[in-house]
């Protein structure tokens, strides 16, 4: 190499270097923010959880960004001392201007990472925009994630006070009975009880898990004239109906919609499988997505909109899978093919767990009523969340619409009887309104 | 000076010496059974599979069961001709021309089949024209496959005319393979047809499915009227339902009564039929009470009289892989508990994913010794040929294996569910065919083992090359006439295996053939009882044998050196026999039938000699509570719930006569017996409907007050719902035949308790207790211990703090074993050694006894097995017949800490293999307990092979508590004047399930011992353990099954067996867990 070879070189690289250095602002937007819950939901459809479960894995990534974003927030109010166990924590010492919405991100992916299995995935995900953000401005990028930091920690601490790891150690459901009213497992895959300790997650806002405790199911009878028997039959005789209708009736495209059941079991040939799907909460997680995008909400709102409705699912998980395993009813389909059909199936899949309350009525109310506190009542919205799955558009003209057929369609799908579903909704609106009512997020 | 030419030439000869020395070392014949190349036996058939969007697995469950192979002389020039089945393919059909060289005929021959699925081939002579016929299987009717099974009629010049349809053969549906026999005795070949269900709604139905009738997929038996086959399944009474996936069937006379039975293998959750032919045209079915233990996914099967007994043995093929990687990365049945549960719910006999080897006990029933001779997990297997390879006179086994693509690969289903999306069901099934490729390959080594009529012992790599292959039908067939059979195997998408026997004139033969009556003149259903020096060889001739595929028309008998033979005896369908005296060997014997040969009886069991006859003198059936163990402790290895019941015996009122206490498991009323003498009476004791809730795994009667009548303790165990109140001991103070409940008499002992035993071991005239504990309720790994309870001469008991014992204890009994008067203390355990205390006046001190003992020890007692004047420990261990197999050098080990750092310690067990520890849980059921290793290993084969350090980390098992097991053998501590220093392995009947009882019983006014066991309470690892049918013990070279002395098999878990004094005679009480008492009245 020559003399002049070298200055050359030289100077291309320190131009280079200079280029690097002339900082851009890190812009952030609620877009970002809608594309780290989509990959977070993407890795929980990897990873199988189960629906109570993935309303954890929604819950704390939200409530760490919400706090980062707003303690000190002219608008918004800190959960701290609002939901249980988020106790305050020493202040931030970080000086001068921070770039929170980063740090927001940076808090949610740092959390989320520690919720699933797959955390590979989501650390090449982080890593990734880490990378760009770095690219785009070292010295923004490193401040946010040094503000993010005591957040997060504390956020883990209060995700690991939950009582989920002992939750992991209980009892699994003991199905070795012969009471008929009792849940048993069901075809095709005969999946032990889902989380039969679930109630006893701590909850955000519960007083109990029990508060919201709905009325026992009718009396397990198989006498004919006993409501339970009429409810059970009427599941029969409405599912025949349907399936007589046909594929194109409404009803089965009601079902089909909401099924949100993530272990859905597909038969081909020599394999039995699961075909995931995103969970119930999953769901109304894209409906806020949905909202938020349609009215152009700014980032904070979006964060704010997200963490309301996701700790009202949590709550609504807590509250319902406690009466799950307090009543610990047996499936429509159990009781069916026992006594009246044994070529019966339901249009959808029986879900591994006992059948009242009904899940999908409780999570959907719930969320309905958080929904519509936040971007008000008759919002009508064009529901895409099950697209990626195959399942088309539908239209709503408001959230409890949507909450109300969310909650019909489990009768229609042959996976619960009336009252499941209508105590259910009472159940999860009970929840909303209280989330509404106790938890002051803007000022 | 080499120039580069000369090094040219110089290495082109060493390259060509080299592949001389290659091809030399080729040619030794390095196997007993060598492969021959495809060019030097013309034999150059390949079943090719084409998979497309329409045929696949996918589509169809049984796309990769491969194609048959038959032998038979098609054109009787005395060397065995060969038929192969491609599924999709052209059918071949191989002319011996000797010397191991062969003619394909195929064309000319017209043997192509125009099915479009073929599966199985039989050779038969049908018209019995003296040319043997070829019978095809078909699949028709599934997805687009037309045709219908097709009968191949030799013309008797090397072609052949199809005419199935003439012979009413031309069955059309899912068949598998067809078995010709003459089920009614009219003289003609009748036949059953296994045909295979798939999977749809409805096959997965209630058991009783089976009794409805369905086309195509439904087994048929035709009966043959006068050359014209006719369905008779209905009135036979043969299953047809939709849950039927037969995959093969093997017919023998099993219980050598003269008429031949039927023993079907089914896949999936449908059980295996066992057809008993009730000699009237029709069969009965008696699997369940036949059989304990059985395949889950049965495959092949073949049966062949293994241990020269005379009655013919079993085996069935399943799909348990030994290799450790393929078995954390496929689904087994660790996750089967559920389904289990629902099966047994729909009538389904609990079943097993392993081989099982059913050895046929006088026609009355069989017992599972799979494991025992580690022959239970030869992976994805086919084909099991039980023959003489190596002519030594025992039957050896060979198995093929291979799956194209394993389809219950772990990391398979997850990668579908992850990509699988909501699509239409075209849509769905186009994508599911382009991932197949994701599927692992399931290619595996053909087996083979050596059998010396007792046990078999694994020779491939030595007997036949150790080689992963697709391998299917398969069949042994001596090709060259050199007297020893050689093996054929029809491989998928490769070349026919021919492998050569190169026993050659090592060691004698002899084959026979026969000519029987003109409607079956091959003489199907034949047998042959081969005498030699007081030793005797049964078999019977079938061709359709393995899995879709049939052996040559002839029995062959191994020799060994002997240069001739007592006589044969040849037993012909129609149950007449003659005597062949000292036959020629070394060359096939053509034996004609003769008429008017005597009637051949077949030797009958001993009835008059039983010693036992039914009693029923009790109604009381022990009834398990619905507590499951697997519940909370998720990766234990079997539960320590279901301990009873507890029962005792003891003369309550004075009478003279024993009453019985009968404790029930948690939520049941303990039952108390009372004993006139004459028969038994329920005493009504309210103390005990009060303690219901208590499970009960031990009782003593002991006059604990000393006010001379007898009081009861009540060793206690696990409360259904975990009520700690109702777990602690009970001591029950009879007050004139009242029993109360005492308070503060004894200690309180919340642990699971096993077992409770009494004596006055400090001698100062009152009785103590020996008070035995097998686990704390709280967690299964846990130290336990158990305690010596002084009583204080008014039936208080303190605990003697000199006494220290921290074992998980099973049993214990005070006997004395060095004849000082004095009983000692004898006490078994799991997870450690036995334990021996000598007592020297109250002083119990602990006694050496041989090293390297640590077992899962069940039982124990004091009896002179040897006859040699002393008393020998007798030692019931978990036997040789589980899937548990440690050694010093591979033990099995037992970790019990806090892995996951969630406050609660965890049970964890590794299996070794070559030093290395590994989990016996999979990935799953590991994840349930701990959730740490969802997130550790997210790819069930990042798991595979990961050792118990890796998984756990090495700081988490260094912290943990360790328990190891170096042998689970059964057997006895020889006495040798006081030491107890020498081991000794029970015979192999006394370890085909764990001992959990030594009885002592006193036949004819001689002391026995009755041994009792089995096991149910292990997980769905495990499966169960139900081959110890029981046995009368003298000596240890003088036993028997009870089954011989009138005593039903014991097919349940024995709890124990006691005897009691009658007015006339004694009465023999079976206590069984989980079921009714048996009674049996025997001789004073």
């Amino acid at each position: 190499m020559s003399l002049s070879q070298k200055i050359f070189f030289i100077i291309i690289i320190s131009l280079f270097i200079s280029c690097q250095k002339e900082s851009k602002k890190i812009v952030i937007t609620a877009n970002d923010y809608h594309k780290v819950v989509d990959k977070l939901t993407e890795v929980m459809i990897h990873d199988v959880f189960s629906p109570p479960v993935a309303s954890r894995v929604y819950v704390y990534p939200n409530i760490a960004a919400y706090e980062v974003l707003n303690s000190g927030d002219s608008n918004y109010m800190s959960l701290v001392n609002q939901i249980k166990g988020l106790v305050s924590f020493s202040a931030n010492t970080t000086k001068g201007d921070v770039n929170k919405k980063l740090a927001a991100l940076i808090a949610y992916l740092n959390i989320a990472k520690e919720l699933v299995f797959s955390k590979v995935d989501v650390k090449i995900y982080r890593d990734s925009l880490f990378t760009v953000w770095k690219t785009e401005n070292e010295a923004v990028f490193l401040k946010a994630k040094k503000y993010a930091s005591p957040y997060t920690e504390h956020i883990l601490k209060l995700m690991h006070s939950d009582n989920y790891k002992e939750t992991r150690n209980m009892p699994d459901f003991n199905i070795s009975s012969e009471n008929d009213s009792r849940w048993e497992p069901t075809p095709p895959a005969y999946m032990k009880g889902i989380e039969p300790s679930w109630g006893s997650i701590r909850s955000f806002i519960l007083d109990t898990p029990s508060e919201f405790k709905p009325t026992p199911p009718p009396k397990f009878s198989l006498e004919k004239d006993s409501p339970f028997y009429k409810e059970l039959r009427y599941v029969y005789d409405l599912t025949n109906e349907i399936k007589e209708k046909g594929n194109n009736s409404e009803e089965i495209k009601i079902a089909k919609f909401w099924d949100c059941n993530p272990f859905v079991v597909v038969n081909k040939g020599h394999f039995m499988f699961a075909s995931k799907k995103i969970t119930p909460g999953a769901h109304w997680i894209g409906i806020c997505q949905i909202a938020s995008k349609k009215i152009n909400s700014n980032f904070s709102k979006t964060v704010f909109a997200y963490t309301k409705t996701s700790i009202a699912i949590s709550d609504a998980f807590i509250s319902c899978w406690d009466e799950k395993y307090r009543s610990n009813l047996v499936r429509p389909e159990t009781l069916i093919n026992k006594f009246i059909d044994d070529t019966w199936t339901p249009l959808l899949q029986t879900p591994p767990f006992p059948e009242y309350t009904s899940g999908h009525s409780v999570v959907s109310a719930a969320a309905a009523e958080v929904l519509t506190d936040i971007f008000g009542d008759n919002f009508s919205f064009n529901d895409t969340t099950e697209l990626p799955y195959g399942l088309p558009v539908r239209r709503f003209s408001s959230f409890k619409s949507a909450a109300k057929e969310a909650a019909i369609s489990r009768v229609y799908g042959g996976i619960h009887y009336s009252s499941a579903v209508e105590e259910g909704f009472v159940q999860g609106m009970k929840i909303g309104k209280k989330v509404n009512t106790k938890l002051i997020f803007t000022r | 000076m080499l120039t580069l030419r000369n090094i040219l030439i110089f290495s082109i000869f060493i390259s060509l010496c080299l592949s001389c020395n290659k091809k030399r070392k080729g040619m030794d014949k390095p196997f007993l059974l060598n492969k021959l190349s495809e060019k030097i036996s013309g034999i150059d058939f390949k079943n090719i599979l084409t998979e497309d969007l329409e045929h696949s697995i996918i589509n169809y469950i049984y796309f990769y069961n491969g194609g048959g192979v038959s032998a038979g002389d098609i054109n009787n020039d005395g060397l065995p001709d060969l038929y192969f089945v491609s599924n999709q393919g052209e059918n071949k059909l191989f002319l011996n021309k000797g010397n191991l060289t062969f003619e394909d005929i195929s064309k000319k021959a017209k043997i192509d089949s125009a099915s479009d699925w073929n599966t199985g081939t039989t050779m038969v002579d049908i018209n019995n024209d003296g040319f043997l016929d070829i019978y095809v299987c078909t699949v028709s009717g599934l997805l687009d496959f037309k045709g219908r099974n097709e009968l191949f009629i030799n013309n008797g010049d090397n072609t052949f005319t199809e005419r199935a349809q003439e012979y009413g053969l031309d069955f059309e549906g899912f068949s598998t393979q067809a078995y010709f026999f003459d089920y009614d005795k009219d003289g003609d070949l009748d036949v059953y047809i296994v045909n295979h269900a798939t999977h749809t709604i409805t096959s997965h139905g209630k058991a009783s499915l089976r009794n409805k009738r369905a086309p195509f997929v439904g087994d048929v038996l035709l009966k043959n009227n006068n050359g014209k086959f006719t369905d008779v399944s209905e009135k036979a009474k043969i299953f047809g339902g939709v849950n039927g996936y037969g995959l093969s069937a093997s017919i023998a006379d099993f219980n050598n009564d003269g008429w031949d039975d039927i023993y079907v293998c089914n896949d999936f959750h449908e059980d295996d039929y066992y057809y008993i032919n009730n000699q009237d045209g029709t069969f009965r079915e008696e699997l369940k009470k036949s059989f304990s233990t059985i395949s889950r996914f049965s495959m092949g099967s073949d049966v062949a009289d293994i241990n020269g007994d005379g009655f013919q043995d079993l085996i069935t093929l399943d799909m348990l892989p030994n290799d450790e990687r393929v078995l954390k990365e496929t689904e087994g049945d660790d996750a089967m508990y559920n389904m289990q549960e629902k099966l047994r719910k729909q009538g389904y006999k609990d079943q097993y994913s392993r081989n099982t080897l059913q050895i046929n006990e006088k026609g009355d029933y069989f017992y599972e010794t799979a494991l025992l001779n580690n022959v239970a997990d030869t992976d994805w297997s086919w084909s099991p040929l039980f023959a003489d390879f190596d002519n030594d006179g025992h039957q050896d086994l060979f198995i093929s294996n291979g799956i194209n693509r394993r389809p219950n690969g772990l990391d398979f289903k997850k990668y579908v569910s992850s990509t699988f999306k909501q699509k239409s069901e075209a849509e769905s099934l186009d994508w599911l065919f382009k991932s197949i490729n994701e599927m692992s390959s399931g290619k595996v080594t053909n087996e083979i083992y050596k059998g010396n009529s007792n046990t078999f012992k694994k020779k491939t790599g030595s007997w036949i090359e150790q080689k992963p292959s697709l391998s299917n039908g398969a069949i042994y067939v001596d090709l060259d006439l050199d007297g020893d059979l050689d093996i054929v195997i029809n491989n998928l998408n490769n070349f026919a295996g021919i492998y050569e026997n190169s026993t050659n004139k090592k060691r004698n033969s002899i084959s026979l053939k026969f000519n029987y009556k003109i409607n079956n003149k091959n003489g199907l259903g034949t047998k042959a009882i081969l005498y030699n020096s007081g030793k005797k060889q049964l078999k019977q001739l079938f061709s359709s044998r393995g899995f879709i595929s049939s052996v040559e028309q002839k029995i062959h008998f191994g020799l060994d050196s002997l240069t001739e033979i007592d006589s044969i005896s040849i037993i012909w369908p129609d149950n007449t026999f003659q005597k062949i005296k000292s036959p020629e060997i070394n060359k096939t014997l053509s034996i004609d039938y003769k008429e008017n040969n005597p009637v051949y009886y077949y030797p009958k069991n001993n009835v008059s000699g039983k010693i036992f006859k039914t009693a029923n003198s009790i109604d009381f059936k022990h009834k398990e509570d619905f507590y499951y163990d697997f519940n909370r402790e998720k990766i234990i290895p079997y539960q320590v719930s279901k301990l009873g019941p507890a029962f005792a015996i003891g003369d309550i009122d004075g009478n003279g006569f024993d009453d019985i206490y009968l404790g029930g498991s948690s939520g049941n009323v303990a039952e108390l017996y009372l004993n006139n003498g004459k028969s038994f009476k329920k005493s009504v004791q309210k103390q005990f409907e009060n303690d219901a809730n208590y499970e009960d795994n031990d009782a003593v009667f002991l006059d604990a007050d000393n006010d001379g009548d007898l009081d009861l303790y009540v060793a206690t165990g696990i409360n259904k719902i975990r009520d700690s109140r109702f777990e602690v001991d009970r001591l029950y103070i009879n007050k004139k035949g009242k029993f109360e409940k005492s308070r503060n008499r004894t200690l309180i002992n919340p642990l699971n308790t096993s077992c409770v035993a009494s004596y006055d071991y400090d001698n100062d005239g009152d009785e103590d207790l020996f008070i035995g504990n097998l686990s704390n309720p709280g967690g299964f790994g846990a130290d336990v211990n158990s305690a010596i309870l002084i009583n204080n001469g008014q039936g208080k008991f303190n605990a003697d703090l000199t006494f220290k014992l921290n074992s998980k204890v099973t049993d214990a009994i005070w006997i004395d074993i060095n004849n000082d008067g004095q009983k000692d203390l004898l006490v078994s355990s799991e997870w450690g050694a036995p334990k021996v205390f000598i007592n020297s006046n109250g002083k119990l001190s602990l006694v050496e006894i041989a090293e390297n003992l640590e077992g899962l020890w069940q039982s124990i007692t004091a009896y002179d097995i040897d006859k040699d004047g002393d008393k020998d420990i007798l030692l019931g261990n978990w036997g040789l017949n589980t899937k548990f197999n440690p050694t010093l050098k591979n033990p099995l080990t037992m970790y019990y800490g806090d892995f996951d750092q969630n406050n609660r310690k965890e049970t964890v067990i590794t299996y070794s293999k070559n030093g290395k520890k590994y989990p016996v849980n999979s990935k799953d059921e590991l994840a349930a307990q701990m959730n740490i290793v969802s997130k550790q290993f997210v790819e069930h084969k990042d798991y595979a092979l990961k050792t118990v350090e890796e998984i756990l980390s090495v700081e988490g098992i260094k912290k943990a508590l360790k328990f190891t097991v170096n042998t689970l053998a059964s057997g006895y501590l020889e006495n040798n004047d006081g030491d107890f220093k020498t081991f000794k392995q029970f015979p192999k009947e006394l370890q085909y399930a764990p001992i959990g009882s030594f009885d002592f019983i006193d036949v004819n006014k001689e002391k026995r011992v009755i041994i009792s066991g089995n096991s149910l309470s292990v997980n769905t690892y495990h499966g169960g353990y139900t081959s110890l049918k029981g046995v009368l013990l003298k000596s240890i070279t003088e036993y028997d099954f009870v089954s011989n002395f009138g005593i039903l098999p014991f097919n349940t878990k024995i709890k124990g067996i006691k005897s009691v004094e009658m007015k006339n005679e004694k009465l023999l009480l079976v206590v069984s867990n989980n079921d009714s008492i048996q009674t049996y009245f025997y001789k004073k």
